[in-house]
């Protein structure tokens, strides 16, 4: 479904991902995982089309990715829930979630993607007229997941989602993601620093760091490699 | 008593106006972050196409003495919003939007420096092709007062000309508020306001928001500027004595909010008719600007604006 072929981008003159290749199945639950700065990050805005890449190709579906204006892309079924949450504070629960629904698919299915969002995260029921800027980082993290998935996506890119919230917070959210992928089938790609989760609810994932893959493989080999078992998994 | 009901109701009426005329430019800054100095000269433009419309182009004809007038102003502010929109496109979205969304200082050096060019071209280009005669767009209704009896020895006129221009501001401003909150559109600026990557990744296009935002924007405030020119003359240089009040509105009602600046220009309208009461006319524009400088000292953020800026 998104197939990323030798992709090196970045900031000016400093490359921050040099010939990066991933491949996402349809139904599939991908994760990227690395240490700070390995270009997680970077690798999402470019697929959503907020930096333009020195090299390489994105294909998503038949369509080729780079030839698609950014806001275009949100059309095509690509759904971001971008790194640090960003949903818009001065806008209410409700409207942040009408947000999300601005693709033709979102505003089809409305009805149905609203109260299968507020069943899957009731807590965005209960606040629906609240503020989104007043919300605590987690709600703020709920959120910025319901606005993804009321776009009715195919794909849905999650970059870090446990960030900058509390441990038991955090394993909630895993859960409801992973709650939300049975009972939806959605395809999602997930970059995290918490490896041992991301790993352990993937099924294929990719080592990145300093900008290259260093490994890939399914979720079994990848647990069992010794690298991350040491690097990342402490043991 | 008398002389200060009578100041309130000429407050509450200018300030209905400038309330309008603070809201397009509220709309531009709040949507897009631009600093537009240009802005008092689109008025200026709004005025003349106003004026225009309403001798030269039939609508005197048409719609008589008295509706004319208001029927060429609403007309202004079409036009403005076309002009506006190809200003927009042609040289704004040059040094704005997603274009210099990575740029340091987001392009807002370019941005004052081609607004301040515009402001000269429209001033210039102004005097002319209008020449620097005053002109104003007159009314029967200017020089008529409804009589507001509120008890037996107290009664307040009420300038006909601009007791319409306060309704026409209100109804105007009503419409635009139910735009920015309950419609489609109107949310979807709000949220490219708030955060335009993630507007984007919502598959929100940014730069047309900007587009509209402007066009809205320039289209309001011609409407303001007509409202004013039915009492106060004007010149192709006017834009300059009202660019400092709407930004000076727009500040006090909190920067980037859109509603906020009505209530900024209505507050300067109170200030400036109410200083009259104790101060000499000349004083009116240093009342405005100290009782800005108490309102800043004591609420920076103005009246609706955000303690913490947007991420």
């Amino acid at each position: 479904m998104l197939r990323i072929e030798g992709l090196s981008a970045g900031y000016s003159a400093k490359p921050v991902l040099n010939g990066v290749s991933i491949n996402v199945e349809a139904g599939q639950f991908v994760a990227i995982v690395g240490p700070n700065g390995a270009g997680k990050t970077t690798l999402f805005k470019t697929i959503s089309g907020i930096l333009q890449p020195g090299a390489g190709r994105i294909m998503f579906g038949d369509a080729d990715l780079l030839t698609v204006p950014p806001a275009q892309r949100a059309h095509l079924g690509i759904a971001h829930v971008p790194e640090g949450r960003q949903v818009f504070p001065s806008l209410t629960v409700m409207e942040n979630l009408e947000m999300g629904a601005m693709t033709e698919s979102g505003r089809r299915d409305w009805k149905q993607n609203i109260e299968r969002i507020f069943d899957w995260l009731p807590v965005l029921a209960e606040r629906r007229g609240q503020f989104a800027g007043t919300l605590s980082g987690g709600q703020q993290q709920m959120l910025a997941i319901g606005r993804g998935l009321a776009s009715s996506p195919k794909l849905l890119m999650l970059d870090e989602p446990s960030m900058g919230l509390a441990p038991s917070t955090a394993d909630f959210i895993f859960e409801r993601l992973i709650d939300i992928r049975k009972q939806s089938g959605l395809t999602m790609l997930l970059v995290e620093q918490r490896v041992a989760e991301a790993l352990e609810s993937a099924d294929h994932g990719y080592v990145l760091e300093a900008g290259r893959v260093v490994l890939e493989g399914n979720n079994e080999t990848l647990r069992a490699d010794d690298r991350v078992r040491k690097a990342y998994l402490g043991m | 008593m008398e002389g200060f009901l009578q100041a309130l109701a000429a407050g509450l009426l200018i300030g209905a106006v400038y309330g309008l005329m603070c809201v397009g430019l509220g709309l531009i800054f709040g949507v897009m972050r631009v600093i537009n100095f240009a802005h008092g000269d689109f008025m200026m433009l709004g005025m003349y196409t106003a004026f225009y419309l309403f001798t030269a182009a039939g609508v005197q004809a048409v719609f008589g003495n008295a509706v004319g007038p208001f029927v060429a102003i609403l007309l202004a502010g079409p036009v403005l919003a076309v002009f506006g929109y190809f200003v927009h496109r042609t040289l704004i979205s040059h040094v704005s939007g997603t274009r210099t969304a990575s740029l340091e200082g987001e392009g807002h050096y370019a941005q004052l420096i081609l607004t301040l060019g515009i402001a000269l071209i429209l001033q210039n280009g102004g005097l002319i092709v209008f020449g620097s005669v005053l002109a104003s767009i007159r009314t029967p209704l200017s020089s008529s007062a409804w009589e507001l009896g509120l008890t037996s020895d107290i009664s307040v006129f009420i300038n006909k000309a601009r007791g319409i221009d306060a309704i026409v501001s209100l109804v105007i401003m009503t419409l635009l508020s139910l735009l920015i909150t309950r419609s489609r559109i109107g949310k979807s600026l709000r949220a490219a306001a708030d955060n335009p990557t993630a507007a984007t990744y919502m598959g929100i296009d940014v730069d047309r928001a900007h587009r509209v935002a402007f066009a809205l924007g320039c289209g309001i405030t011609a409407i303001a500027g007509g409202l004013l020119a039915t009492n106060y003359p004007f010149h192709p240089f006017v834009g300059l004595e009202y660019v400092i009040v709407m930004y000076a509105g727009v500040v006090l009602g909190g920067m980037g909010s859109i509603i906020g600046a009505f209530w900024g220009g209505m507050t300067i309208g109170l200030v400036q008719q109410m200083s009259t009461l104790i101060l000499p006319t000349q004083l009116q524009n240093a009342a405005i600007f100290v009782v800005f400088l108490l309102i800043i000292f004591f609420r920076p953020q103005g009246f609706f604006g955000r303690v913490v800026e947007r991420t």
